[in-house]
């Protein structure tokens, strides 16, 4: 009797305690309501808050609330918008001043000044430990003209300046404040001098952000935002449909559908700023490929062959087989004036260039006739910005359509870096993702550019290079990008697929206008009229 | 019996070194992380740079020593991605998943202890028979499929659950549930056999005939001499849950170690994937301590000297 008594008591005190947590759940959710928030389902992983250490474009798309830089890049692509300062100005070819916002200050009331913005770009350009030190080294100095104003010299004239002055690592950090405390306890407590102030966050998992009052642009429409790191697609949508979260950055082609038809979510596309290439081996010296295979000499080290593979691909099957993309043949992407949408993008050329009996002439050129072609080692990630698998696939089989012999290599994402990060795994091809903007292209094309798998080096290509890179006159520079790409497509080491697009599906509560450089920040974000 | 725990304890450490050993050399058995780690833009030079500024140019030796030293004092380095002590970051993770393993642990007992009694007792009737299929389904049921349903179903259908996180105390219920429900599959079906081939032992017929009612002979001989293999398998199983829930941590956002180590290990911060694989050590060491000391309470025959 007791016993019965005691199980009947126990279970009553159970569905009492569940039904106050989800009553308290629901009362919290009604509290929440009264501010405007945004939930951003972010895939993760989201490395720091010590945003000039990483490079990695996923984190600082939180970091962009928190930070002003000086400049930024504008949501079309195309411009830059003053943070930090209000102007700026190119004095000479070496040299461009800013002129700061004055009393300008960071969240703790500490001076954005000429000297705090010194301070952060010789720590970002000198610290050896940080990822994104090397993409600094084109600034010879900065000078402090007065409070708000200083110079920034380059050593060269550097027609990418406004670009790369506005890349991963330009965030400004308050210099007396990380003195004080340090940089570990600054990576647990950063402050910086963005809309956003950082309120609450638990590492690589959820981040509460909150209007900053005194920000000099005004306080944001957007009370809160919050990134929730949801790394499973499936969770994401499920979450979007819960009305848990507002926006989730790829959708996937199943899903499509179902979201366009549910009440209250909208869908929009928009370029990811990322393209697959193909990376083909051009050489043995670099890195350990010659003792880790001695011997072996990658048929791809045959311009013809190369030649033979970037005909044999049928870009705009590969880019409906990835699902939103748009085919290409040059690594920059059509929004840019550098990537010539009027040729590289242009949907005839790229199918007159998917021709199997050239690239058939090509593989006999190389001494390969009669459908006997070279064995090609071809590595792909199962798995990284969609369907890279189905993809790699598929372009093996065109690549057998016209006689080569593909090993396939379909390996897991991380087992994939790390073939072909490492010197010598990479042995022909690599299925490959990569950004598309184009200061940093030429660079990777230089003879004095020496990676763990790749040196390319070809004189006439790299004076056009150089070129490119010291010319600040845009006509000029641009008619140079024109006879850099004839080098591009005929040295055919690098073969351009596609450029992604992002499938995002959004709360219609809010106006969401996605940024054409793939970052998911929300400094902008309004509520719907 | 002091004794006994402080050898065991003695073992531990020795343990401890010996997966200190294996880990530091199995994540730089490819090399060291900067060539991964470093960034597309990156050149030859830069990657010698960074390698020499993060002492991955050092012997390997001189870096294990290094490690070594700075892990007896609790100091696994700095996280390389995050910039802070990796073991801060697991530590922050590591309260979570405990959270959850727990949660999961105690649904599966709960679960378990009596479908798999009763099964046995009311053998070949229709609850043996329900709790059979209940027990496939929970086997056969993939974390991942069913984490989603319950979403669907609580989240999106319902809406009164979270569908992801660990803020809100309504989070941990489908996580808990996902996981909980195939533990208790497998100790179910573990409880009825281990009480089947004990009802039949003569210890029990000498209970029952010297007239103890049914109940008392089902919770205090017969479960009691059946619980062992339960113990160890439970005790097993909470050490899966530890390390081997990372899918579940997946599908609910949940922010377990389990996914911590994946990202770490991914973008090949090995700090914190040292830091990480300790504690699983340590917990997983401590856990098979505490199954083998339960063992002397549920058996008082069984004694460690």
């Amino acid at each position: 009797m007791r016993v019965r008594y005691s199980i009947k008591f126990t279970t009553i005190i159970i569905i009492v305690a569940l039904i106050m947590t989800l009553g308290a759940s629901a009362f919290a959710q009604e509290d929440d309501d009264e501010i405007v928030t945004f939930t951003f389902a972010h895939p993760g992983p989201v490395r720091t808050m010590d945003a000039p250490v990483t490079w990695f474009g996923s984190t600082h798309w939180l970091t962009n609330l928190l930070y002003d830089c000086l400049i930024w890049r504008d949501a079309s692509g195309e411009g830059y918008v003053g943070q930090a300062a209000e102007s700026w100005e190119n004095i000479d070819d070496l040299t461009w001043r800013f002129y700061l916002r004055e009393g300008n200050t960071f969240q703790n009331g500490e001076p954005l000044d000429a000297e705090a913005v010194k301070w952060n770009i010789d720590r970002v350009r000198t610290r050896e430990d940080f990822m994104v030190q090397p993409q600094w080294l084109f600034i010879d100095d900065v000078i402090v003209v007065d409070e708000w104003t200083l110079d920034i010299t380059t050593f060269v004239p550097f027609p990418y300046f406004e670009y790369d002055v506005s890349f991963n690592g330009c965030q400004l950090l308050p210099p007396q404040y990380i003195e004080e405390v340090g940089e570990e306890e600054f990576a647990r407590n950063p402050i910086g001098s963005g809309p956003y102030r950082l309120v609450e966050f638990s590492e690589s998992d959820r981040y509460v952000f909150e209007a900053w009052d005194d920000y000099h642009g005004g306080r944001p429409e957007v009370d809160r935002i919050i990134y929730q790191v949801i790394p499973e697609v499936s969770s994401q949508v499920a979450a979007l449909l819960a009305g848990q979260v507002d926006l989730i950055p790829s959708v996937p082609l199943p899903d499509q559908s179902r979201l366009e038809a549910a009440d209250g979510i909208n869908l929009v596309t928009e370029t990811s700023n990322r393209m697959h290439h193909i990376y083909l081996r051009v050489q043995t010296e670099t890195g350990a490929m010659s003792s880790t295979f001695p011997g072996y000499e990658p048929a791809t080290m045959d311009q013809n062959v190369r030649l033979a593979i970037s005909h044999a691909l049928d870009r705009t099957l590969l880019a409906e087989v990835h699902g939103a993309a748009s085919p290409r043949l040059g690594r920059v992407c059509s929004y840019y004036p550098e990537g010539f949408g009027e040729w590289l993008a242009d949907p005839e050329i790229i199918e007159e260039w998917y021709n199997p009996d050239l690239a058939r002439e090509y593989l006999a050129a190389a001494g390969f006739a009669d459908g006997d072609g070279p064995v090609v080692h071809f590595d792909s990630p199962s798995f990284q910005f969609g369907s890279e698998s189905e993809v790699a696939q598929v372009a093996a089989a065109m690549l057998e359509e016209v006689g080569f012999q593909v090993r396939l290599n379909i390996l897991d994402s991380s087992a994939y870096t790390e073939q072909i990060s490492t010197a010598g795994n990479n042995r022909d091809m690599s299925l490959i993702t990569l950004g598309c903007s184009p200061s940093l292209v030429p660079t990777f094309y230089k003879c004095d550019w020496t990676q763990p798998m790749r040196n390319l080096c070809v004189p006439e290509w790299d004076e056009i290079g150089n070129a490119i890179l010291q010319t600040v006159d845009f006509d000029e520079r641009l008619e140079l990008w024109e006879e850099w790409w004839e080098y591009y497509l005929d040295f055919a080491e690098t073969i351009t697929l596609y450029e992604m697009d992002n499938v995002m599906a959004y709360n219609d509560r809010f106006e969401f206008v996605p940024r054409r450089d793939g970052w998911f920040t929300f400094r902008d974000l309004r509520l719907s009229q | 019996m002091r004794r006994y725990i402080l050898s065991r304890l003695v073992q531990l450490v020795f343990t401890l070194f010996i997966v200190s050993l294996l880990v530091f050399f199995m994540v730089r058995l490819r090399g060291d992380p900067i060539s991964v780690m470093a960034p597309p833009t990156f050149n030859q030079e830069q990657i010698e740079r960074m390698r020499e500024a993060w002492g991955f140019d050092r012997p390997l030796l001189e870096q294990y020593w290094v490690f070594l030293t700075r892990a007896v004092t609790g100091d696994f380095g700095q996280s390389i991605q995050a910039r802070r002590p990796a073991m801060d970051l697991v530590l922050e993770r590591l309260m979570n998943t405990y959270k959850l393993a727990a949660a999961a642990a105690t649904l599966g007992l709960i679960i378990a202890l009596p479908l798999g009694v009763i099964s046995a007792l009311k053998r070949n009737s229709f609850i043996d028979l329900l709790s059979t299929l209940l027990a496939s389904l929970g086997t056969a049921m993939p974390s991942f499929w069913l984490g989603l349903m319950l979403i669907l179903i609580f989240s999106v259908q319902l809406r009164i659950l979270p569908a992801f996180g660990s803020l809100e105390p309504t989070a941990i219920i489908m996580p808990a549930v996902t996981l909980g429900v195939g533990m208790a599959a497998r100790l179910s079906r573990l409880t009825r056999s281990s009480m089947l081939e004990v009802l039949n032992k003569d210890y029990i017929r000498t209970a029952h005939s010297k007239g103890l009612p049914r109940r008392a002979v089902v919770s205090r001989h017969a479960l009691r001499n059946a619980l062992i293999p339960i113990v160890t398998v439970f005790g097993l199983q909470l050490g899966w849950l530890l390390g081997g829930s990372v899918v579940v941590e997946a599908v609910f956002s949940w922010p377990g170690l389990g996914r911590l180590m994946i990202d770490s290990i991914n973008v090949r911060d090995i700090t914190v994937v040292q830091a990480g694989l300790f504690w699983f050590a340590l917990s997983f060491a401590l856990i098979n301590l505490i199954v083998d000391l339960t063992y002397t309470i549920i058996d008082p025959r069984i004694r460690y000297e």
